[in-house]
């Protein structure tokens, strides 16, 4: 028995060093799990890192940026070869950051950026995000009064969101077709708030608003319910991004107009499948697909790779069911039949 | 001397200890109607102890009491009060927010017959009871707070007459009390012997309690020392009991005659 | 040289009468100057954002908005009083709401549709009914760790926060379950969740006569023992205010017409031809409002009137007397806890009823806000002290601010400074006016 066992021994060990040599080991650092859609991120992260063959860990900062720093130096002692960082707060993130790169774990900023040359940065272009926004509010309200719902002020891609419907919007806004009658950032992104906020410009303005631009779905639903309680939903342009089912489900029945859908499946696949290359050895430069982006409020240059999103409305709809995002039924619900084409 | 007739209240053998520390041990006092025992001792000496076991706030260990000499059941303070007695704390036991009225009927609220405080009709009781004590005492309806340490004392004494008790403990009630204010306590304690009810009264001030008592009981350190009646012995015999934790010598020889 | 001095004298003389007589209606009155302050207090931000906010603040419409807005807090703000009062606390009510709102959104729209369909009339209650249970369980669960277990309040309810907030994710998995039960979503007010003119008249009537009975019986009862009644006079001006403001309110809140769109929509459902100027339909008091003043009553009610509610104050001013005197202590600080979940669900029901959807951050930082709405109406976190009127009347102050500073356009960090100041503000002004009157 004992003659048995050591000579099976060596070959055990053998075995498990050869299954470490291979596998990557990736770390993903969540800044909160509490939106809706960080689950899909995950679950395709992991996906494209099962194919790959390489490990999973992850940690939430809930939502503390100092929280996040802790987490990134336990995820370098679990023996992370690769970091996947989505920052709570991208200024204070970058001495974990920084110390990570220091000790040659490369570091992909994920859909927020990180403004580091020596990271790399995964997004959907979050300023196409506030173009497609404004452009398809803009296609039905051409002239009118606006409400800008923004996002959390400590998140830069609620800056980047804003930067990019304002762009869009400049020339209508020059030349006073397009007013801007409220705006206010929205702590958390919370749906509540917004839909105070949204009843507090209306009063204002006494019901005369054509188009209410929220910066994501959570949001546009909180505004969605302040017009329904003057009558107005359906009658005021209303956008959102994320994709949420809830969201979704307004386009269809009309009380919102477009949600740009960032295909998050999407997203993860690349982050996991760049975060295998990178963890192999691959230069940040060298990833197939990168492009060089300066646009950050700092102008450092960062290799990217940037996603396009989708603006979802009443007549594309068949793209988020086509995709397998969201059943017909949920999609549908409410809506009376012979009004939407796809779901009939 | 030692009477025929059942004592009020017997407390045979009672033993409380808190940790591994025995505040009151072995302890056996008894009181009988219309008599004030007073309890005296050291700090520390387990007086306050003894009395809480009766008035149910402490849970004892071992030992028995009787009430006009059948056993008693007394596991808590509502318990206690079902026996008719009733108890004046050393720190008064008033909930400062409140007005006299509600703590005079905390816990034994007169409800109407919706179940609901019949705030009127305390406050009517409580006017009338006051008007006995304290005649003066005008805020009703302020929180207790607002009261002199004297009216708070009114209080405290009149929640514990109303209830019709037939033994009253009190626990150094004339402590924080100016001169005028402790004659009334004085006057109070000799009415009410008159009307049968037992007193046990708890005092540091030995003058106090020779003047009132009848009998006096010593405690030291968790024991008794002994039981004498107040006629029998002068004030240094008691000092004695208290700081030596013996009888006296002449004392004790008198006492075994007896025996 | 003497005609100064009297004239002096007069004038001093004067103004020493006008305060005796100040005094002398207060005294007769019997009314409590602190909330009278605060209700000073409450005049003067309204007026001052009236004059700021371009002359919006004091509309019919923004008043109706800012009775609804309030509503949720206010609920929580009525139990959150006694719980300071028993000497304790409770930081978990905002994480509660979330959970208990995802439980209820999950419930009528994933659930109960599968056994009634869609839109049953009985949906909303049932849910309602599973809310309130899960708020008496889970406020039961935390009062006896608190009651018989001896942890602090502060520990377990911190605990609390942070179970209940992760709960409320794992519901759905972070996701938002919309659109809700269509008789649900009136409990939020919006659109169709109010009572309309007369039915708000009535309330209103009621509400005066219940101000009348209430004089009146009192009266009766100081008779019974021939007590000193209060003049006359005093019980007349006190009936007439209460009466005036009361349907004065009332009178405010029917001045906001349905909205052009819903008044069109209403006309056409109802066949009432469509006139020049437009229909004015008031929509009257917000059903959320409604559940605020009926929380605001049954609480009074119970802190003013009943054992329990004597017995929550008792604790609150000496624990021990309270033991000593034979109350059931740890009972009692249960109860209060698991009333406050049952208020919290109330609340819950009445936020995502009014986001007409569940989602899980939902009543996020709100214990905050509801503690502060009790501790601004007066309650003293050492314990002991506290109203409920004042609760409401400081969940009024808080919302205020906050609806007000965005009609006048301030950024929303702005915002969260000014709120913190005036909680520190009115608190310490609270402790000046405690300690003169003491």
């Amino acid at each position: 028995m004992r003659k048995l066992l050591a000579a099976l021994l060596p070959a055990v060990a053998l075995a498990i060093a050869a299954s470490h040599a291979s596998a990557q080991t990736v770390g993903v650092s969540w800044n909160n799990f509490q939106e809706e859609r960080w689950k899909t991120d995950e679950a395709a992260i992991k996906a494209a890192l099962e194919k790959a063959g390489a490990k999973y860990i992850s940690s939430d900062a809930q939502s503390s940026a100092s929280k996040q720093l802790t987490d990134i130096e336990n995820l370098i002692s679990q023996g992370a070869e690769v970091l996947i960082v989505l920052a709570q707060d991208a200024e204070a993130v970058q001495p974990a950051v920084q110390k990570a790169l220091d000790a040659g774990i490369p570091v992909i900023g994920y859909d927020r950026l990180i403004e580091n040359p020596k990271a790399f940065y995964i997004t959907f272009d979050n300023k196409e995000v506030g173009r497609m926004q404004a452009r398809e509010v803009q296609k039905v309200k051409p002239e009118g009064n606006y409400i800008f719902i923004k996002g959390n002020s400590a998140d830069p891609n609620a800056d980047f969101v804003h930067s990019g419907q304002l762009e869009v919007l400049k020339d209508a806004m020059d030349a006073g077709k397009i007013k801007n009658v409220g705006e206010a950032y929205t702590d958390n992104w919370d749906p509540a708030i917004a839909q105070r906020n949204t009843e507090q410009f209306l009063t204002a303005n006494n019901n005369k608003v054509d188009a209410v631009v929220a910066s994501n779905d959570g949001m546009a639903g909180g505004a969605v319910a302040a017009l329904a309680a003057q009558g107005l939903a359906g009658q005021v342009a209303v956008s959102g991004q994320d994709g949420d089912h809830a969201a979704l489900n307004r386009v269809a029945l009309g009380t919102q107009t477009v949600s740009v859908w960032k295909d998050a499946r999407e997203l993860g696949k690349a982050a996991g499948e760049t975060a295998v290359l990178l963890a192999k050895g691959t230069a940040i430069d060298a990833v197939p697909g990168a492009v060089k982006f300066s646009g950050g409020p700092k102008g450092v240059e960062m290799n990217s790779i940037f996603l396009a999103p989708i603006p979802i409305t009443k007549d594309n709809l068949n793209v988020v069911l086509e995709a397998g995002w969201i059943p017909k039924a949920t999609l549908c619900q409410g809506v009376p039949a012979g009004k939407v084409a796809v779901c009939d | 001397m030692s009477e025929t007739r059942t004592p009020l209240v017997e407390m045979r053998g009672i033993s409380v200890a808190f940790g591994g520390l025995k505040a009151v041990d072995d302890a056996s006092v008894d009181l009988y109607a219309g008599e004030v025992v007073g309890l005296v001792g050291h700090n520390g000496a387990g007086k306050s102890t003894l009395i809480k076991v009766l008035s149910g706030a402490i849970g004892r260990d071992s030992g028995e009491i009787l009430i006009s000499g059948q056993p008693a059941a007394i596991h808590n303070p509502r318990e206690a009060k079902n026996y008719g007695i009733e108890t004046i704390y050393q720190t008064l036991a008033l909930a400062e927010n409140i007005d006299a009225a509600s703590n005079m009927f905390l816990g034994r609220e007169i409800v109407t017959r919706w179940g609901t405080l019949d705030d009127v009709a305390m406050e009517a009781a409580t006017r009338e009871v006051m008007g006995r004590l304290n005649p003066n005492f005008r805020r009703f309806k302020n929180p207790v707070r607002t009261l002199s340490g004297g009216q708070r004392q009114s209080v405290a004494i009149a929640r514990a007459i109303h209830f019709n008790a037939r033994i009253l403990i009190m626990d150094e009630p004339t402590a924080a009390l100016g001169p005028a204010e402790t004659e009334q306590v004085r006057d109070l304690i000799r009415q009410l012997k008159k009307e049968g009810i037992g007193i046990f009264l708890i005092s540091h001030d030995i003058h106090d309690v020779f003047d009132l008592s009848d009998r006096v009981t010593v405690m030291k350190n968790g024991r008794i020392v002994g039981t004498v009646n107040k006629a029998e012995v002068t004030t240094d015999d008691i000092l004695s009991m208290i700081i030596a934790g013996t009888l006296p010598s002449a004392l004790a020889r008198r006492m075994t005659q007896e025996a | 040289m003497a005609d100064i001095a009297t004239t002096q004298g007069t004038a001093a003389a004067g103004d020493q009468s006008r305060r005796r007589a100040l005094m002398n209606f207060l005294q007769a009155t019997e009314i409590d100057t602190r909330l009278l302050g605060m209700i000073g207090a409450l005049a003067v931000i309204w007026i001052g954002f009236h004059i700021f906010s371009g002359g919006v603040f004091l509309t019919p419409r923004n008043l109706w908005n800012l009775s609804v807005q309030t509503a949720s807090i206010a609920v929580m703000a009525t139990g959150m009083v006694l719980v300071i009062v028993s000497r304790n606390i409770d930081l978990s009510v905002g994480s509660m709401l979330g959970f208990i709102g995802m439980i209820m959104a999950s419930v009528q729209a994933e659930l109960l549709p599968q056994y009634l369909g869609f839109d049953h009339p009985l949906t909303w209650a049932i849910t309602l009914a599973i809310g309130i249970a899960l708020g008496a369980l889970i406020g039961a669960a935390q009062g006896a760790v608190i009651a018989y277990l001896g942890v602090p309040a502060f520990i377990v309810t911190l605990g609390g926060l942070l179970i209940w907030r992760g709960a409320a994710w794992w519901v759905a998995f972070g996701r938002t379950i919309a659109p809700l039960d269509s008789n649900f979503q009136l409990i939020g007010g919006g659109s169709r969740g109010s009572i309309g003119e007369l039915a708000s008249w009535i309330v209103g009537l009621v509400a005066c006569a219940g101000i009348v009975l209430l004089i009146a019986n009192g009266r009766r009862q100081r008779r019974r023992f021939r007590f000193p009644l209060r003049p006359m006079w005093a019980e007349l001006t006190l009936a007439v205010v209460g009466c005036a403001a009361v349907l004065g309110a009332v009178a405010v809140i029917n001045s906001y017409p349905m909205p052009v769109g819903l008044a069109r929509q209403y006309a056409e459902a109802n066949n009432i031809p469509w006139p020049e100027g437009g229909l004015f339909i008031p929509l009257g008091i917000a059903i959320p409002v409604l559940l605020a003043l009926g929380a605001g009553i049954v609480m009074t009610f119970i802190a003013t009137r009943t054992r329990f509610g004597r017995y929550v104050f008792a604790i609150g001013g000496n624990p021990e007397a309270a033991e000593l005197a034979g109350v059931n202590t740890r009972w009692i600080i249960l109860k209060v806890f698991m009333l406050m979940g049952m208020l919290c669900a109330i609340s819950a029901a009445i936020s995502t009823a009014r986001l007409n959807a569940g989602t899980n951050s939902l009543g996020t930082l709100d214990e905050l806000y509801t503690i502060a709405a009790a501790v601004i109406g007066g309650a003293s976190l050492g314990g002991g002290i506290g109203t409920v009127a004042g609760a409401i009347l400081g969940a009024l102050v808080m919302q205020s601010l906050q609806s007000g500073m965005v009609l006048m356009g301030i950024p929303s960090p702005l915002q969260n400074i000014v709120v913190g100041v005036v909680l520190v503000l009115a608190v310490w002004l609270d402790g000046l006016y405690r300690k003169r009157i003491t």
